[in-house]
C-alpha cells in the first residue's frame, strides 16, 4: 500500500492504494468519480478513456503510480456546466443510448479535436473505431464528431 | 393537503449535495441521480421546486407543485430504449403542458402502484400507451373541473392548454393554482382522449431529457452505487459450465490487503445452479487481487468432454425428427408433387449480450430486510427473487433501479442480485458484486443457437409448400423432463405470407448451455433463416425478392406498404449499379413490421455493407428521433452478430473471454443507415428491437445477389465470400 495523492479536475485526491492498482478504481472507488466507466479492463473497449497531461489513456490498464503528479482530465473535468463543445454537439446529436460508453466516446473525440481540429476522415476513424458502443450510436457519434468541429470553427 | 415526500437514494459519491442541486436547476428535476426514488439509505424531503411550494399529487404519474411545476414519473427503467422520454411525452399530451417545461423522474418500484416495471420485448409503449393516456387525460380533466367549479362556469367552456386552463372569457389559471382542488375531486374513469389528428407532442422528435446526465458523467448506474459500510465482491466461477465446487483454500486471498472475507455462493438461471466463491473486500481491486490469489478445486460433472461440435452433432441428428407443430395449414405431404423442391439447413451459434456495463448488484441484507440497487431491466422480479430467497415478505425489500448501461435482455435476469445478497447475509454487510467481462462473456446466459431446416416448393412462380423446422433450446423449459416444443419457438417466422401449405414445427433441445431472452429473441435465429429461404425460393422461382413477398401479402397492407416504401426509397426497381449487391426481408416483431434493404460492394477482395435502408411501421409513433436512434443500434447488434461475433464452445466452456476475441462492430464498420417511418394511426407497437433481425437475412441475400454465394452459417466471414 502506499499514500499517493492525485490530481483529478484541478483539485488534489489524497488515497491509500497499491500501487500497482488501476487508475480506473482509483478514480471510481477512492476519488469516487464515477463518470469514468469499467468496460473490459484490457484496454479493449475504451469505456475508461482519460486525459493524462492532455492525452487519451485508458484508465482500466494504468498503474495508479504511473499517474502519480500529473494532470487527470475525466469527464466531470471537461466543462462547468456541460457545455464543452464536444459535449454540446453530443447533446445536439442525442447520440447517447445507455450512455455507458458515452464518457468515453467524449473524451476520445475532444482528444482527437485537440489535436486534430480538422481531422480526416482516417484521423476520425483511428480515434473513434477503438471505442465500442453496443447500443450502436455510431451514425450519431460520427454525426457529433462533424458538429462539434462546427461548433469549434463558430467560437 | 397531501404533500409528497420524495426520498432517494445515496449519490454514488461523485455528486456533492451543493452540485446535485445546481446539475437540479440546470438540467431539471433529479435526473442527474438516475436512480430511483425508492427507499434510500439517504433519505431527504424535497420539492420539486427550487423555489418551494407543495407538491401535490393527481395520480401515480402526475405531481403539481402549486406554483405551478409539473413532475411526471417514468415508471420504466431506461436502458437506452429512450421510454425515460417516451412515457413522460404520453402523460404530457393528454395533460396538455409544455413538454420541455416539465420535470421527468424515475418512479419507485411499485408493481402496487405501477403495475409490472419490467421493461423486456420491446413493449413498454404498446402495453403503457393507453394507460398513460388515460392517466394524462384524466388528470387534466380534474384541473379542468377545478377551474369550472372555481369560477361557477360550464366545464366545456373551460380548455387546457400548456399548464394553464382557459375560460372562454379569457381568463386564466395556472395548473398550480388549481391543484390543491383539483387533487380532492375524483378522478373520471373514462375522461375524453385526443383525436391522434390533435396531437402535438406525441410524433415529435423531442430531445431526450436523460441525454445531457450522460454527457458529463452525472447519469448513475448500477456500477456507480457507493452504499455506506459497502464492500465488494468477485467471484471466483467453474472453469466449465455447472461445476460444483468441492473445496477452496483462501489463505493467499484473504492475505491481500483489503480482504475481508471469502465466501461460497451461488445463483440460480433458469433452473440451474450454478456456485462460485466470492472473494470480499473494502475495495473491487483488491477482490479482484483476492480472487486470483485464490485455490478453488471443481467438481466438473466431466462437461469438458462437450464443444460447439458435440452440440451440432446433437442438433443435426436432433433434426431428422418430426418436430411439434406449432403452426400449419394445407397439407405439407404434397410436397414435391409438384414444380421445384429445394432444402437448405441454416445454423446460428449463441451470442452474448454484451452490455457495456459489467453485471452487477448492490444489496443490504439486515435484520429481515433487504435493499437493492442496481441497474435492473425486472425490478419486480428482484423484489420477488430477494424475498423467496431470504424468506421475508416483499414489502420488506426495497428497490432502487438506477440507469442500465445495456439491457438486451440480460438485465432482466434476477440472478446477480441473488448473488449479491447472498454474500451481504453472509458477510453482514451491504456488498456490491462486481463481475469482470470475463465472467459476463463466459457465464451467459446466452441467446440460443439454432439449426433450422427449412425445405419448399415453388410452382407457376408462386411457392405451393414451405416447412420450417426450428430445432433449438426453449428459454423457458431449459431442465426437466418436459420435451414437448413450444412455441416460443418459432418466434420471427411469418406466417402471414399466403402460403397454401405450411409447417411450422420445433425440435426441443436441452442442453446445460444458459439461454436467456436477446434482444429481439428467437426472431433473430428464425428470421435469418426464414428470410434467407423466401429468398431462395424467390430464385428457385424466378421472381424479384419484393414481387415475390408482395405477391404474398396481397391482404397484408402494412407488409406491402413497408415492401412498397422500401422498394421506392431503394429505387430497387430502377437499373442497378454496377458491383453492387442488394438484399430485402421484411418481419414483424412486437407488433411492428420493418423492411431492410442492404446493398454490399467488393472492396479489396472483401464483401462490405455500404448502405442500409429501412422502412419502419410502428404505428402511431411517441418519438420518431428514438425509433431511428433504436433502429440504426438494432443494425449495430444485427451487423455484430452476422459477421463479428458468436460463441464458440470448448472443453464444456466458452472459448471466448472479452473484446479482444468475441468482436464487436467499430465505428468504422458501421455503414451509413437511412430509416424510413412510415405514418398512420395504429396503435403504438414495439420499436426497440426494430430491424434487427432483418440485417442477417438481408446482408446474405444481398451476398448472394452479388457473388451468387448462399450463406447459411452465421457468423459469416466477410473476408472469404465469393
Amino acid at each position: 500500500m502506499a499514500s499517493l495523492t492525485l490530481r483529478i479536475n484541478n483539485r488534489d485526491y489524497p488515497m491509500e492504494v497499491d500501487p500497482q492498482m488501476p487508475l480506473l478504481w482509483a478514480i471510481r472507488d477512492f476519488a469516487l468519480l464515477t463518470g469514468t466507466k469499467f468496460g473490459c479492463g484490457i484496454s479493449q473497449c475504451g469505456a475508461c478513456t482519460v486525459h493524462i497531461d492532455g492525452e487519451p489513456v485508458r484508465s482500466c490498464v494504468t498503474p495508479v503510480s504511473g499517474a502519480e503528479g500529473k494532470s487527470i482530465t475525466t469527464i466531470e473535468g471537461l466543462s462547468d456546466d456541460n457545455n464543452h463543445p464536444v459535449q454540446q454537439a453530443w447533446q445536439e446529436e442525442q447520440v447517447p443510448q445507455c450512455g455507458y460508453c458515452q464518457s468515453g466516446q467524449i473524451m476520445t473525440a475532444v482528444a482527437l479535436l485537440e489535436k486534430h481540429p480538422q481531422p480526416s476522415e482516417e484521423q476520425v476513424n483511428a480515434y473513434m473505431s477503438p471505442i465500442i458502443c453496443r447500443c450502436g450510436t455510431y451514425v450519431r457519434v460520427k454525426r457529433a464528431v462533424g458538429k462539434a468541429i462546427e461548433i469549434n470553427q463558430k467560437a | 393537503m397531501k404533500t409528497i415526500t420524495t426520498k432517494r437514494a445515496p449519490l454514488g459519491g461523485n455528486l456533492p449535495r451543493r452540485e446535485f442541486l445546481r446539475l437540479t436547476a440546470v438540467s431539471g428535476a433529479f435526473l442527474a441521480v438516475g436512480c430511483s426514488p425508492g427507499v434510500g439509505g439517504n433519505s431527504e424531503i424535497t420539492t420539486i421546486d427550487p423555489a418551494g411550494g407543495t407538491d401535490i399529487p393527481l395520480n401515480q404519474f402526475i405531481v403539481i407543485n402549486t406554483n405551478g411545476r409539473v413532475l411526471l414519473y417514468n415508471h420504466r427503467p431506461e436502458m437506452g430504449q429512450g421510454t425515460f422520454q417516451a412515457i413522460p411525452m404520453i402523460l404530457a399530451e393528454e395533460l396538455e403542458v409544455d413538454v420541455e417545461k416539465i420535470e421527468i423522474l424515475p418512479s419507485a418500484a411499485d408493481e402496487k402502484r405501477y403495475g409490472s416495471q419490467m421493461v423486456v420485448g420491446s413493449r413498454s409503449i404498446q402495453t403503457e400507451y393507453a394507460n398513460l393516456r388515460n392517466m394524462g387525460a384524466a388528470a387534466r380533466e380534474m384541473l379542468r373541473q377545478a377551474a369550472a367549479s372555481r369560477w361557477q362556469v360550464e366545464l366545456n367552456e373551460c380548455k387546457a392548454s400548456l399548464g394553464e386552463i382557459i375560460h372562454t372569457s379569457g381568463k386564466k389559471l395556472t395548473y398550480g393554482e388549481l391543484v390543491e382542488e383539483a387533487s380532492k375531486l375524483t378522478p373520471p374513469e373514462n375522461p375524453p382522449l385526443k383525436a391522434p389528428g390533435d396531437f402535438k407532442v406525441i410524433g415529435q422528435p423531442i430531445a431526450r431529457r436523460d441525454v445531457p446526465a450522460k454527457t458529463n458523467g452525472a447519469a448513475i448506474y448500477g456500477l456507480d452505487i457507493q452504499v455506506p459500510g459497502m464492500l465488494y465482491a468477485s467471484v471466483e466461477r467453474s472453469p466449465v459450465f455447472l461445476g460444483k465446487v468441492v473445496s477452496f483454500n483462501d489463505e493467499k486471498a484473504k492475505a491481500v490487503p483489503g480482504v475481508k472475507a471469502v465466501v461460497k455462493t451461488q445463483r440460480n438461471v433458469w433452473g440451474h445452479t450454478r456456485e462460485g466463491v466470492a472473494v470480499v473486500a473494502d475495495n473491487y481491486w483488491a477482490a479482484n487481487q483476492g480472487r486470483k490469489a485464490l485455490e478453488v478445486k471443481w467438481d466438473t460433472g466431466g462437461l469438458e468432454k462437450n464443444s460447439s461440435a458435440t452440440i451440432l452433432k446433437k442438433y443435426k441428428a436432433d433434426a431428422a425428427k418430426e418436430g411439434v407443430s406449432l403452426s400449419e395449414g394445407g397439407n405439407v405431404s404434397t410436397v414435391g408433387g409438384e414444380g421445384k423442391v429445394i432444402e437448405a439447413v441454416y445454423e446460428t451459434p449463441y451470442q452474448s449480450h454484451v452490455c457495456m456495463e459489467p453485471m452487477n448488484a448492490t444489496v443490504s441484507v439486515k435484520e429481515g430486510k433487504a435493499e437493492f440497487w442496481g441497474s435492473t431491466q425486472n425490478p419486480n422480479g428482484i423484489r420477488s427473487q430477494l424475498a423467496r430467497q431470504l424468506n421475508i415478505e416483499p414489502d420488506n425489500v426495497a428497490i432502487n433501479y438506477t440507469f442500465m448501461g445495456g439491457g438486451f435482455g440480460r438485465r432482466s435476469m434476477t440472478d446477480v442480485a441473488e448473488e449479491a445478497a447472498d454474500i451481504s447475509l453472509q458477510v453482514g454487510a451491504p456488498v456490491k458484486v462486481v463481475w469482470t467481462r470475463e465472467d459476463d462473456l463466459t457465464q451467459g446466459p446466452f441467446r440460443a443457437a439454432s439449426l433450422n431446416v427449412c425445405r419448399g416448393a415453388v410452382a407457376g412462380g408462386k411457392v405451393v409448400t414451405l416447412e420450417h423446422k426450428v430445432v433449438a433450446q426453449e428459454i423457458q423449459n431449459q431442465t426437466g423432463d418436459k420435451m414437448e416444443a413450444g412455441r416460443q419457438l418459432m418466434g420471427g417466422i411469418n406466417t402471414e405470407y399466403e402460403i397454401p401449405n405450411y409447417r411450422v414445427s420445433g425440435v426441443l433441445q436441452k442442453h446445460y448451455v444458459p439461454i436467456t431472452y436477446w434482444r429481439a429473441v428467437y426472431h433473430t435465429t428464425n428470421c435469418f433463416a426464414h428470410e434467407s429461404f423466401i429468398d431462395e425460393l424467390a430464385v428457385a422461382a424466378g421472381k424479384d425478392p419484393i414481387a415475390f413477398r408482395l405477391d404474398m401479402l396481397k391482404n397484408h397492407p402494412r407488409y406491402t406498404k413497408v415492401l412498397q416504401t422500401l422498394a421506392e426509397k431503394t429505387n430497387w426497381n430502377g437499373p442497378k449499379e454496377e458491383g453492387v449487391g442488394r438484399g430485402v426481408s421484411i418481419l414483424e416483431r412486437s407488433g411492428a413490421f420493418t423492411g431492410m434493404v442492404i446493398e454490399v460492394k467488393k472492396e479489396n477482395g472483401k464483401v462490405k455493407p455500404v448502405k442500409i435502408t429501412t422502412v419502419v411501421d410502428v404505428g402511431i409513433c411517441i418519438n420518431p428521433d428514438t425509433v431511428r436512434a433504436q433502429t440504426e443500434g438494432s443494425i449495430v447488434m444485427g451487423l455484430t452478430a452476422t459477421y463479428k461475433s458468436g460463441i464458440r464452445l470448448e472443453k464444456g466452456a466458452v472459448a471466448q473471454s472479452n473484446f479482444h476475441d468475441y468482436n464487436m462492430l467499430t465505428f468504422e464498420e458501421c455503414p451509413p443507415c437511412e430509416t424510413y417511418i412510415i405514418q398512420n394511426e395504429e396503435k403504438p407497437e414495439g420499436a426497440g428491437e426494430s430491424g434487427l433481425a432483418n440485417v442477417a437475412p438481408s446482408l446474405c441475400n444481398a451476398i448472394f445477389d452479388l457473388t451468387g454465394v448462399r450463406v447459411r452459417k452465421l457468423p459469416l466471414d466477410l473476408g472469404v465470400i465469393g
